[in-house]
């Protein structure tokens, strides 16, 4: 090959930036512009310790974006999280009560070790993912209906173990081991490091395997990629029994975290996780979208609900001014999008 | 107002697509009351004309007289208001909402809002009884066959005074006997004051139906006349035709080697008893008209539909699934490239490995060099104009979207490559590029299929012809030897 046409080579290969890199990189730029704006509106903003927190306060929505994310890549929503989180924390509390302990119904459980509880709950939640997966990819029910109902399910399930309320007493000490410990010295929960783990595995898994390459796929044209021998079904299967893993290793940790078992526990988060899937430029109509995207999507909203918090607004005020923010957020992706496309 | 005898007079139109004339200075008259065909084979201008006249389209130039009167429509619905109703093939009717609702809908009256029962209503009602007394008006529209819908929707068009019903195929999805009752239909809706523009590739049901038809070919309008004036079948296809040069091939020398696949009985909802053989290295051509069942017997070969039958390839009987065709060495080139091959919103470098990941990867882990190399080879060979790996599909041109289809199937490394429709929609250079890709393949040994309803294609690269109609198979023909255009349209417009 002569020089010349090697030089056409690299000229092809050096890219321009996808939309992708783009709404990231915008929505950085909107995460910038918040900081500046909570800096000087709200005292001590800017310590360090506040811009950790930032982050490792939002750990499990961000445990649970990953799920979202990857299936909204593909077309299709998760929102039975919040009920599995619920589920999960619930049942590993019931494994692991002594059993005939006591009087009190609530106090009584399986009286199984801590690690067979965990694991059984588990397969419990990927239970409800397994639902999901056959209803969505074999039954062909769109998955908005099929996970509110998993999503209600879920929750049903812990509210009667717990009898509505909770179930946290005769649990052995083991039990609130793994939500509570830090790194030394450090405010850094082991709950964050598995979230900070399993966000690298996420950004691996979607720019370098096959199996993450087929998420966007079927996301751009589900039919296409089935005419080019992609197992739509399996592969859908696969992402809803890990969504449904994540938000079970959610539910461990923050059942953990409390030593309690509340059948009432992330009410609400498969919102939170959808919120922050699309404030990261995560495209609703599917094959658009990365985790990356997420993660900033979390931190934006963190920032927008500690300001509001630290600028002494009533919690009252909370879902008005996330759902604002989301809003703007959403449109200004939008415009930049088609601007840049224009 | 004194009606002129001609209800519809085209005057010198033309309609120009980048790089082509689809219409090329088309005049004609249509008489009142009368039925009018139109025939042409496909791309002949045919659709791009009634596009024009139903307002889909907007003309480059021309006249069009509706009435005597200058006539110009924007969209589907002012045509509708000023006289002319179509009977387009994907029915216009809502199949959740009863007869009545349907006839009456987008016209209904309203007092603050609320729906009205009028004499308009009982007109309509009256009209649908007149034409098939046994519709009810209270009967639920997906209750109703194909043929049913169909008369609904003529009556709305009868009962809104339409001067001109356009009706495109419309026997293609219907039973003998619904036919035989349209067509009863559309003979009585001469007394209604209805003139009827009948679009039909059976030529049988010209003869049977038709007062006048005029015949097109190439964009160019090539005779209009009265069907009692035409002796034959064979007079209408060579007017169909004309003398249509086929001048590329070259037929294969060397003798014939082995079977790559065969297929034997294959039946399904749309395929009777069809059983071939394709052997190493041959390009075959499926050719047939619109609803033949070309892109059926693709479906069914690549496992996306269900069929009865066998289907053996390099000796094993085929999985009835894409993953497993592709794994066992077959790859389709669908007939919708922008919905069914192309991942639009993906870059090149995304669409193009994805039939084979396996090779650009390992442990599952992707080794994007290899992939920028692959992409690069395929740009370079194929030819694909672009500037970058990265550029988005739906970027780039018709022609250039389907050679990316193209790589996405040859890096599968298949034996037999399907291609349905290769050349559907594409410019006349990047056409020819086609072509010879298509000859470069069979040259290195490679087995094609090609389903495709234009003529001159399958009968410029095609080794072996089959001819389909209505999901049989109808007649095969070696090319090169005994090659005749009149027959090859005399037998997939239904002739014997």
């Amino acid at each position: 090959m002569s020089v010349e046409t090697k030089q056409v080579r690299t000229n092809m290969v050096g890219r321009s930036m996808s939309n992708e890199s783009f709404i990231s990189l915008f929505m950085v730029g909107v995460l910038v512009i918040l900081f500046g704006v909570a800096c000087a509106l709200v005292p001590n903003f800017y310590l360090p310790q506040n811009i950790i927190n930032l982050i490792t306060n939002s750990w499990f929505v961000i445990i649970l974006g990953i799920g979202v994310t990857f299936l909204l890549i593909t077309g299709n929503f998760d929102m039975s999280v919040g009920g599995v989180i619920a589920l999960t924390g619930v049942l590993s509390v019931y494994f692991c009560q002594g059993a005939n302990v006591s009087q009190n119904v609530l106090a009584n459980g399986l009286g199984l070790p801590y690690g067979v509880a965990v694991a059984l709950a588990l397969v419990c939640a990927m239970g409800i993912g397994a639902i999901n997966a056959f209803f969505v990819a074999r039954l062909k029910v769109p998955s908005i209906i099929v996970t509110l109902a998993t999503m209600m399910l879920a929750r049903g399930i812990a509210q009667i173990v717990t009898r509505g309320a909770q179930r946290n007493t005769s649990l052995p000490d083991v039990f609130g081991v793994l939500g509570n410990v830090s790194i030394p010295g450090t405010s850094i929960k082991i709950s964050v490091l598995i979230m900070i783990f399993l966000v690298v595995v996420a950004f691996i898994f979607e720019k370098k395997t096959v199996s993450g390459r087929r998420t966007y796929l079927i996301g751009a044209n589900a039919e296409a990629a089935r005419l080019s021998g992609i197992k739509v079904g399996r592969h859908l299967t696969f992402l809803y029994l890990t969504s449904a893993l994540l938000a079970g290793i959610t539910g461990i940790l923050l059942a953990s975290e409390f030593k309690a078992g509340v059948s009432n526990r992330a009410m609400g988060y498969e919102f939170d996780a959808l919120v922050i899937a699309l404030l990261g430029g995560v495209s609703i109509a599917g094959g658009f979208g990365s985790v990356l995207g997420m993660f900033v999507g979390a931190i934006i909203l963190s920032v927008v609900t500690t300001a509001a918090t630290g600028l002494l607004l009533s919690p009252d005020w909370q879902f008005t001014l996330k759902g604002i923010v989301t809003f703007i957020a959403i449109l200004a992706q939008r415009f930049a999008l088609d601007r840049r496309k224009g | 107002m004194k009606l002129t005898d001609n209800v519809l007079e085209i005057r010198e139109l033309v309609k120009d697509f980048p790089g082509v004339r689809a219409v090329n200075n088309v005049s004609f008259d249509i008489k009142r009351n009368t039925v009018h065909c139109l025939v042409g084979e496909n791309g002949a201008g045919k659709s791009t004309l009634i596009k024009i006249l139903t307002g889909a389209s907007l003309r480059t130039g021309g006249k069009v007289l509706l009435n005597g009167e200058e006539y110009w429509a924007h969209n589907p619905k002012e045509a509708k208001q000023k006289g002319i109703s179509t009977l387009f093939q994907e029915l216009n009717v809502v199949d959740q909402l009863t007869v009545e609702e349907n006839l009456t809908l987008g016209m209904e009256d309203t007092t603050f809002g609320f729906l009205r029962k009028t004499d308009k209503i009982n007109a309509m009602v009256s009209v649908m009884n007149s034409l098939e007394p046994s519709i009810s008006p209270r009967q639920l529209v997906s209750t109703l066959s194909v043929a049913k819908k169909q008369i609904v929707e003529i009556a709305k068009a009868v009962a809104s005074e339409s001067d001109i019903i356009i009706m495109d195929e419309p026997t293609a999805a219907i039973s003998e006997s619904e036919i035989a009752r349209l067509f009863k239909i559309i003979k009585g809706l001469r007394e209604k004051n209805v003139t009827v523009i009948y679009i039909s590739h059976r030529l049988d049901e010209i003869f049977e139906l038709g007062d006048y038809v005029t015949v097109m070919r190439d964009g160019k309008h090539i005779d209009t006349k009265p069907v009692s004036a035409i002796h034959d079948r064979s007079e209408l296809i060579k007017m169909m035709i004309g003398k249509t040069v086929f001048e590329e091939y070259t037929p294969k020398e060397g003798e014939c080697k082995d079977a790559i696949l065969q297929v034997k009985n294959l039946s399904n909802h749309k395929l009777n008893d069809i059983s071939f053989d394709v052997h190493e290295g041959e390009i075959v051509g499926f050719y047939g008209l619109v609803g033949a069942g070309k892109t059926e017997l693709a479906r069914a070969i690549y496992g996306v539909d269900d069929y009865e039958g066998e289907i053996i390839f390099k000796g094993r009987k085929l999985q009835p699934a894409p993953d497993k065709a592709i794994a066992a060495g077959i790859a389709l080139v669908p007939e919708e490239r922008r919905s069914q091959g192309l991942f639009t919103i993906l870059t090149i470098r995304g669409n193009v490995p994805v039939m084979n990941m396996k090779k650009v990867s390992r442990s599952g882990f992707i080794n994007a060099a290899q992939e920028r190399n692959v992409t690069l080879e395929y740009i370079d060979t194929l030819r694909i104009a672009t500037n970058s790996t990265e550029k988005e599909a739906s970027k780039l041109s018709g022609g250039n979207q389907q050679k990316v289809v193209f790589a996405k199937c040859l890096f599968a490394d298949a034996n037999l490559l399907m291609l349905d429709e290769p050349t559907r929609g594409i410019d006349v250079g990047a056409k020819s590029e086609i072509y010879g890709i298509i000859r470069r393949l069979s040259e290195e040994g490679k087995s094609i299929m090609i389903f495709s309803s234009e003529l001159p294609e399958v009968v410029n690269i095609c080794d072996t012809i089959y001819l389909l109609y209505d999901g049989s198979m109808k007649a095969t023909m070696r090319n090169g030897c005994d090659i005749d255009s009149e027959k090859i349209i005399h037998i997939v417009t239904g002739g014997e």
